[in-house]
């Protein structure tokens, strides 16, 4: 015989426990922690794209490009740029160099100068350099540099990633926060919803005291209901929640690396909501983010089993 | 084998005049006895059967029952298990509400977790000697007092308990009925359960002659 099998004990607590309300109520809280999770992984995630391409890029400025050469041991070419490029491709850990053409440099001041044209103004040549992951640029290749162009801005990104960092901690200590918040909340709401149902069956479970059931024979019989709703209110604000999630990461696909889809009308939620539930399903989102969001039903069933073995167990104290 | 040395029982944290409450009781009564606990109303009969089914633990004194010491120390786990060898039949009933006379009958087993073949044998010979086959599927708001006191005695016998305390089992029962339980409470006192039955009817007293324990105002004045 099953030790744990559910006997027929008049406890009834389909009809003693709030199901309905206790089931909304861990519903809302599911939807909102997973809402909360979500936003913590897209934040990590982000800043920790930004953050690696922040480290890796460098940007070279060097001024009076079409200038010579201050000096003349290098013979890569007859501008200053041009020398500057020469010496940087010669130097380890680099994987790429671009210099920006004049369209890329218009589209970069637009936000500042609008659609007049740099043509009149003496910009420097902007050269974007991509090192190996931490790869740097040596203390003498900058010295040449500078001395071949004087005036040369080697513009590291670490002062960025640093802030980013912050950004994200910050990010997700918030966000583990309100999650371990809504947790407390849906724990106190379990634990009133335990105490009406005793409240209710106290006769029936002074009863069953005095007939030899032991605490934890009535902890258990309260604690495996209220995992049930829980589990159940669990599932669905999770299901409830995987539409926003879904278009959320959709949203931010372009942002964090992935592969965007071809969808992109702002104006037309539908085509985007099933575009996004496809990509989702396909395992477009990130696999923490899925595990963590399938863990939300059964973290909130703990939340309910451990919350009720208590309340019920503290409560059978005052029976002897 | 119950013991009761110099027992004291009160409300709250001090004792005050006027309530119910026990005094340096001491008594032993051997496995298998049988005692009247006799007293008028307010005596403390109620609260003594109370204490020996452990719903109050004693303020001071020493209490043994079935061979377990019994303290404010004692362990919750240990006192579920000895209650579970006590038969109690209560003043007013206390059946599940929500359970047919069958399973409210059936409940203490069910508790144990016996095989159901044999929880329903048990069940349908209580409910045939106890006249309740035709009320077994009624729920204790349907039945009569005296269908519930008989409801009650059957779950308290069924699972064959070491120690049976009865609180007035037979006052809302007719004069036969009454002296078939009480002769039933009899035979089982014979294959070995300690019975305590407290009750205020003289003529079942004298029909079934047995040492009474005597309770006036909280104290024992005989015992035997």
């Amino acid at each position: 015989m099953n030790k744990h099998k559910r006997v027929r004990d008049g406890l009834a607590l389909s009809r003693a426990l709030p199901d309905r309300s206790l089931l909304t109520m861990v519903a809302a809280m599911s939807l909102l922690i997973a809402l909360t999770f979500t936003a913590a992984v897209g934040a990590q995630s982000l800043s920790e794209r930004w953050a690696r391409g922040a480290a890796n890029l460098i940007t070279v400025q060097v001024p009076d490009p079409d200038k010579a050469p201050v000096t003349d041991n290098h013979t890569t070419g007859g501008s200053r740029v041009e020398a500057v490029l020469g010496t940087l491709k010669t130097a380890p850990d680099i994987v790429q160099l671009h210099r920006l053409n004049e369209q890329e440099l218009d589209a970069l001041l637009k936000p500042w100068l609008g659609n007049t044209g740099t043509a009149a103004l003496p910009l420097p040549a902007v050269i974007e350099v991509d090192l190996t992951a931490g790869g740097v640029l040596s203390d003498d290749l900058v010295s040449t540099l500078t001395t071949i162009a004087p005036g040369t801005l080697i513009e590291k990104n670490d002062d960025w990633r640093s802030q980013l960092h912050t950004v994200a901690r910050s990010l997700l200590f918030c966000a583990g926060l309100a999650i371990a918040l809504v947790g407390t909340i849906g724990a106190a709401v379990i634990g009133m919803a335990t105490r009406l149902g005793l409240g209710s069956r106290r006769e029936s479970v002074t009863i069953l005291h005095e007939l030899g059931a032991s605490d934890g024979y009535v902890a258990r019989r309260f604690a495996s209901r209220v995992a049930v709703l829980s589990f159940l209110g669990g599932l669905a604000g999770t299901l409830v929640s995987l539409p926003p999630i879904a278009i959320l990461s959709h949203l931010m696909a372009p942002f964090s690396g992935a592969v965007s889809s071809t969808t992109q009308n702002g104006e037309n939620w539908f085509p985007i909501l099933k575009d996004s539930l496809l990509a989702f399903w396909h395992g477009a989102a990130p696999q923490s983010l899925l595990i963590g969001l399938g863990c939300i039903p059964f973290v909130v069933t703990l939340i309910g089993w451990v919350t009720a073995q208590v309340i019920v167990r503290v409560w059978l104290r005052r029976l002897p | 084998m119950i013991r009761l040395r110099d027992v004291s029982w009160h409300h709250g944290t001090l004792p005050h005049e006027g309530q119910a409450t026990l005094r340096n009781i001491s008594l032993a009564i051997p496995q298998g006895g049988f005692r009247w606990l006799l007293g008028p109303s307010g005596a403390g009969k109620s609260t003594l059967l109370r204490l020996l089914h452990m719903e109050a633990l004693p303020r001071s004194g020493d209490m043994e029952i079935l061979g377990t010491e019994i303290g404010s120390r004692s362990k919750r786990s240990t006192l579920a298990r000895l209650r579970q060898r006590i038969g109690m039949i209560h003043q007013d009933f206390r059946l599940m509400p929500t359970l047919s006379v069958a399973d409210n009958i059936a409940l203490p087993l069910r508790l144990q977790k016996r095989m159901e073949g044999e929880i329903a044998q048990e069940v349908d010979a209580l409910l045939d000697w106890l006249g309740l086959v035709e009320r077994k599927k009624a729920r204790p708001v349907e039945l009569s007092g005296g269908e519930q006191q008989r409801t009650a005695i059957a779950r308290a016998v069924i699972m064959r308990p070491s120690l049976l305390l009865a609180d007035e089992p037979t006052n809302a029962l007719e004069d036969s009925q009454a002296a078939r339980v009480i002769g039933m409470l009899r035979e089982l006192s014979d294959l070995g359960t300690t019975v305590i039955v407290a009750t205020h009817n003289d003529t079942l007293v004298q029909r079934f002659p047995a040492p009474a324990l005597q309770l006036r105002q909280g104290r024992l004045f005989s015992d035997e």
